[in-house]
């Protein structure tokens, strides 16, 4: 049983685009604690 | 083509790196610890950490210079599998996010998991437990620091001695300068290097390769690679789940942030790091199953992740790779060294040795043991400096698998069993560990996390089936309170 190109390339793309948002929301939340003063 | 007689990096680019990195880890660390005054503030960061930090340490200490380089071993050994069976790595994390919970509750005022085990099941468990934890910790400490050696090796082209020491002082340094505030501080900048950097190589692997390219030629080449029903790489998943719970549920590393973070705080930052992290395997991996459509030939499986980030990207590509695993090698040494060192100093030097330490001879204390620490992984680690050891990295890590798999249940029943037996908890990891061992030996790596954790639930549900013993869950909120024999 051999995985297609359209599923390899989907499970890829969706990691990579996660991958490529978390930067950016842990960064948002990086704001959003710090605005509140709860970073730590 | 790219081939590990020729570094990918420059020495001289290797070193302004290095030194660039160095000063800020360090410096950040000194900054982000100067107000710390007590053992408290030292050990647990003063135990408010907010969401976006406790995110980004759970995930930045599990993102380690395994996920960033065997990520791509795998993917090249095991196929599609091999990446996403290291990704259920996350289910570690995501499993321990009610745990992190619980443990806030019961004990609000807990320093380490030895804690939890001394108050829950008394002495005699809480010793065959620091035994387990203390061969895993070091095994792993050891295990990152010789990892870093040769990683700057192979990159770079530094001796491994060289480059193994300048990391290991780097985080040292800042780990002693600043505590878990340096180490949490320095997780954040570090996630967000490692992910964007992996992010970063893939999405070019995918721009200049292409999917179409990649299937085709790995079907003409390597079809096993794509094969879903790969039996190897199927065993190999079950393995790997059971080795990361067993890692996170017992290791103080987890605990310790548990008691860090804030109060409803803990669950979804473990939560979010799990559900974060389950990609970062796969973005990592992936771009091995591009070496048949780049033609790159691959003399150890280890080194293909740099070898395609060269071959794809060049200088840039090399230059990405070696700051993604300064990172990733960084973010977990500093955790591992802080988190021992905290054990260390309370289930020992205080839980043994000196039991009316105040809250300052700990503060002292565990800075000296974080420099201990440090010195003894540099000597095990130097003894074992030749780089022919790599095989043996992987040999280590699976050996410690029978350990920490066998203490999954009397950590999991101590937190939600009122009748665990505490008798039961000991012999559930000490049989659970022999037995594991045993099954290593005789059977082979891949059966000792399965063994070691089924024998132990056995022995702990036996043993508290027969001889329930009810427990206070009140007595978890004294930390220093009387202590079962």
């Amino acid at each position: 049983m051999t995985i297609s190109t359209t599923a390899l390339s989907v499970i890829v793309i969706i990691a990579t685009l996660v991958a490529t948002l978390t930067p950016i929301l842990l960064i948002a939340l990086f704001i959003r604690d710090w605005k509140k003063g709860c970073l730590w | 083509m790219t081939g590990l007689d020729d570094p990918i990096l420059p020495t001289s680019i290797a070193w302004g790196l290095l030194a660039a990195f160095s000063v800020l880890w360090v410096v950040l660390g000194w900054w982000l610890g100067r107000h710390n005054k007590t053992a408290e503030d030292h050990m647990l960061a003063g135990r408010n950490v907010g969401l976006a930090l406790a995110t980004a340490t759970a995930m930045a200490t599990w993102v380690t210079a395994n996920t960033t380089m065997t990520a791509p071993q795998l993917a090249l050994q095991l196929g599609v599998w091999g990446m996403l069976g290291y990704s259920l790595g996350a289910l570690g994390l995501i499993l321990f996010a009610p745990l992190a919970r619980r443990i806030r509750e019961l004990m609000p005022a807990g320093f380490t998991s030895g804690d939890f085990i001394r108050l829950r099941y008394g002495k005699f468990t809480w010793r065959v437990f620091l035994v387990v934890s203390l061969i895993y910790a070091f095994g792993w400490l050891v295990s990152m620091a010789m990892a870093g050696g040769v990683l700057i090796n192979a990159l770079a082209g530094i001796d491994y001695r060289v480059g193994m020491t300048v990391i290991l002082t780097v985080c040292v340094l800042y780990t002693l300068l600043g505590g878990l505030r340096a180490v949490i501080g320095t997780d954040f900048i570090q996630t967000v290097i490692i992910i964007a950097g992996a992010a970063f190589i893939a999405w070019l692997t995918i721009d200049k390769v292409g999917f179409e390219a990649i299937h085709f030629n790995l079907m003409e080449e390597r079809p096993e690679l794509l094969n879903l029903l790969f039996p190897a790489a199927i065993m190999f998943l079950f393995n790997n789940l059971l080795f990361g719970v067993g890692e996170i549920f017992h290791s103080n590393v987890w605990w310790s942030r548990a008691f860090a973070f804030g109060r409803n705080v803990g669950f979804r930052a473990y939560l979010f790091g799990g559900l974060l992290w389950l990609p970062i395997p796969i973005v990592a991996g992936f771009i091995a199953l591009a070496t048949p459509a780049l033609g790159i030939n691959v003399p150890a499986a280890d080194m293909v992740g740099p070898l395609v980030a060269a071959e794809v990207l060049g200088l840039t590509g090399a230059i990405v790779v070696f700051i993604v695993v300064f990172a990733a090698l960084a973010s977990s040494l500093d955790s591992l060294l802080a988190a021992t060192s905290d054990l260390v100093t309370r289930d020992i030097y205080r839980g043994h040795i000196r039991p009316h330490a105040s809250e300052q001879h700990q503060f002292r204390a565990t800075k000296v043991i974080v420099v201990l620490l440090g010195l003894v992984t540099w000597l095990a680690a130097s003894y074992r400096g030749e780089l022919p050891i790599v095989g043996s990295l992987a040999e280590l890590l699976y050996f410690t698998g029978a350990f920490v798999a066998s203490a999954i249940w009397p950590i999991v029943a101590g937190l939600y069993w009122q009748r665990a037996n505490p008798q039961g908890a000991a012999w559930s990891m000490i049989l659970g560990s022999g037995i594991g061992l045993a099954s290593y030996f005789l059977i082979g790596f891949y059966v000792a996390a399965l063994v070691g954790a089924a024998v132990s639930l056995a022995v702990m549900v036996l043993s508290t089936w027969l001889m329930p013993r009810p427990f206070d869950w009140g007595r978890l909120a004294r930390p220093d309170g009387e202590v079962p024999a």
